[in-house]
């Protein structure tokens, strides 16, 4: 692995004693020995989602999210690490947002951060609360399209990039892995900033469609998750539903990318894995369910843990979660939401009662 | 739907934003007033704009309002579906004009910070959300105009946090730190449109929103703000027939243009 050399006013503005913490998420070597062992001919390599998270999630982890903070967002996957006890995980990703319900659980204990909450629904008022009762301790900040650039060197094959993003800024002060150099090219001074290329630990994808074999479709935005894919040490793919390699090879009637079936570790059919997000193709938002975590449970711990419980250390699985979230009834409305949403139906009317305390819909779309 | 009541704040702010935007320019928009105000445009004085969204879509056909950036409404049945990388490296190569980006705080050199409230990131009085891409589009885009409310917590001398450098410490700062771009060209906010005094980068009275005189704004901000030399203009009103537009046809659930209660 070597050594690495941390910027030592961003370990110190972070109180970070012991830089070993660091290393994984930027070890190439560990990344590219992990990957020559992998699994070269085509085999089904279908687990159950249980399977999965038990043997290739490990405690102490970097663990990068996928999709786009709850778009095509694997959160089925993180709930079956909390159920586990998983432990001590280091959350990555731009954005990074929906892991501070992993925190409380003590499953994620560290955070990268690029971005945190969820755009209208409020503030994440329970980040501030476990950062400041020392549940998280943060190893980093960055912009989305710093962390997106470390990921895409990493799938570009280079050991980093130079950008012009996040210079001048008080982000690089408090990030070790980044560093500010002159632009060797050039006579007269030019910043740049020198990137790494990232290898977190573990991801788990969850894509429209996958064959028995890892290869994985994705339909719809990408975000990071073609470079996200070459990147980790680790993959999961979970999907909608499991096809035929032909259909993959016929690209399955929409745009898209596929996901080579060599990264994958483990295949695991996963309808509903990206509920209560939206799933392009499949269901919209529950979005009175975003209002509620946000509004309601995420301001006071005892509510939020009463939140928690009840939705995801409670149930066994996704289909359980549907079922607390309208069933059938709402797999219907969240599909035709959708659809409207992308053009492939009529539009619908969005209208829709924001979530209140005090006057539960009981379906929550 | 809404009567014919007159203009509330949100749709005078969204008329104004709408304003900054030129015709035949690349917008680069997220959700709420600037992404309303982008529709507006392409609906009114700008219809050959290229609207360009988070989730990596442009151009998507129009529809419902989306609910959040990477929402299908941002992408439906766009041609191109950029990942992210390559969405902010368009911004970096010279394709992207104009960008419009929120802010917690913002100082008197147009530095945004979307961090932390309070002294210190790691113990903050509060943890706001930090950068997404508002440091990135900062970095890269030509132009940028800043949107949000003005109070004097919200527009201090300094910002806690350095989220989004706009002139950094005014002059030639923002150029020497290696960044591209302008730099924020306008900040607006309920009161009014500010601009930079092109050889501080301190931040400059603009226009003033109808109704409202320079005290309140400057009461509402926690620095000198600079007077242009001549008389300050008022904001443009937003027209009657704007206003139809944008309760009809842009916004007519009122998503981002109803006063919160």
């Amino acid at each position: 692995m070597g050594t690495f050399n941390y910027n030592e006013e961003a370990l110190k503005n972070l109180e970070i004693e012991d830089t070993s913490i660091l290393d994984s998420l930027v070890d190439f070597e560990a990344a590219r020995t992990t990957h020559l062992k992998k699994q070269r001919s085509k085999t089904d390599k279908r687990v159950s989602l249980q399977e999965a998270i038990a043997e290739y999630v490990h405690d102490g982890d970097v663990l990068s999210d996928a999709g786009f903070a709850y778009v095509r967002t694997p959160h089925q996957a993180y709930f079956e690490m909390m159920r586990q006890g998983k432990k001590d995980l280091q959350a990555i990703g731009a954005p990074n947002t929906n892991q501070s319900y992993m925190i409380n659980y003590g499953t994620v204990a560290y955070s990268h951060n690029s971005y945190i909450g969820a755009e209208m629904r409020g503030t994440d008022r329970n980040y501030g609360r476990q950062l400041k009762e020392g549940k998280v301790k943060i190893l980093s900040e960055w912009s989305h399209g710093g962390v997106a650039l470390g990921l895409k060197a990493a799938q570009l094959g280079a050991p980093g990039l130079f950008s012009k993003q996040m210079l001048g800024s008080d982000i690089i002060k408090y990030n070790p892995y980044v560093r500010v150099m002159q632009n060797p090219l050039k006579n007269e001074s030019d910043p740049v900033l020198f990137i790494p290329a990232i290898y977190p630990d573990v991801a788990v994808i969850h894509a429209q469609v996958a064959d028995k074999y890892g290869n994985a479709f994705i339909y719809g935005p990408v975000v990071n998750d073609a470079a996200l894919a070459a990147a980790a040490k680790r993959l999961i793919i979970t999907a909608e539903e499991i096809v035929p390699e032909d259909a993959l090879r016929q690209g399955n009637g929409k745009k898209g990318i596929v996901i080579p079936f060599i990264y994958a570790d483990a295949v695991v059919e996963l309808p509903f894995g990206a509920v209560p997000g939206n799933m392009p193709g499949y269901y919209y938002w529950s979005r009175q369910w975003w209002e509620k975590t946000l509004r309601y449970a995420s301001p006071k711990e005892e509510n939020f843990i009463e939140h928690i419980n009840e939705w995801v250390m409670n149930t066994k699985d996704q289909f359980e979660f549907v079922e607390k979230l309208g069933g059938a009834k709402w797999i219907a409305e969240s599909r035709r939401q959708t659809k409207a949403a992308e053009n492939d139906n009529e539009d619908v009317d969005f209208s829709y009662q924001e979530y209140q305390v005090d006057n539960d819909p009981g379906i929550y779309y | 739907m809404k009567s014919d009541t007159p203009a509330n704040l949100l749709e005078m702010l969204a008329y104004m934003i709408s304003l900054q935007i030129e015709d035949n320019s690349v917008v680069y928009v997220g959700t709420g007033l600037p992404m309303v105000a982008a529709i507006l445009a392409r609906k009114s004085h700008a219809p050959h704009i290229t609207i360009v969204y988070e989730s990596g879509g442009q151009d998507p056909i129009p529809g419902d309002m989306p609910w959040s950036v990477g929402c299908p409404l941002t992408w439906r049945k766009s041609a191109v579906l950029m990942e992210m990388a390559y969405s902010f490296g368009q911004s970096y190569n010279g394709y992207v004009d104009i960008a419009f980006l929120g802010f917690a705080q913002v100082d008197m050199y147009g530095n945004v910070n979307t961090h932390h409230i309070g002294d210190s990131l790691l113990a903050p009085k509060a943890r706001l959300t930090g950068s997404g891409g508002n440091n990135d589009l900062s970095s890269l885009t030509e132009n940028m105009v800043l949107v949000g409310l003005q109070t004097p917590e919200r527009f201090p001398e300094r910002v806690d946090f350095i989220t989004s450098v706009g002139h950094l410490t005014g002059g030639s700062s923002r150029q020497e730190a290696g960044l591209l771009g302008k730099g924020p060209v306008a900040v607006m906010s309920q009161w009014g449109i500010y601009d930079f005094e092109p050889v501080s980068k301190r931040m400059r009275v603009k226009s003033l929103t109808p109704g409202i005189p320079f005290d309140i704004a400057q009461q509402t901000t926690g620095f000198e703000l600079l007077k242009p030399e001549e008389d300050i203009p008022e904001s443009p009103m937003i027209p009657e027939d704007i206003l139809n537009l944008l309760r009809t046809e842009v916004d007519p659930r009122g998503v981002f243009t109803t006063m919160p209660s």
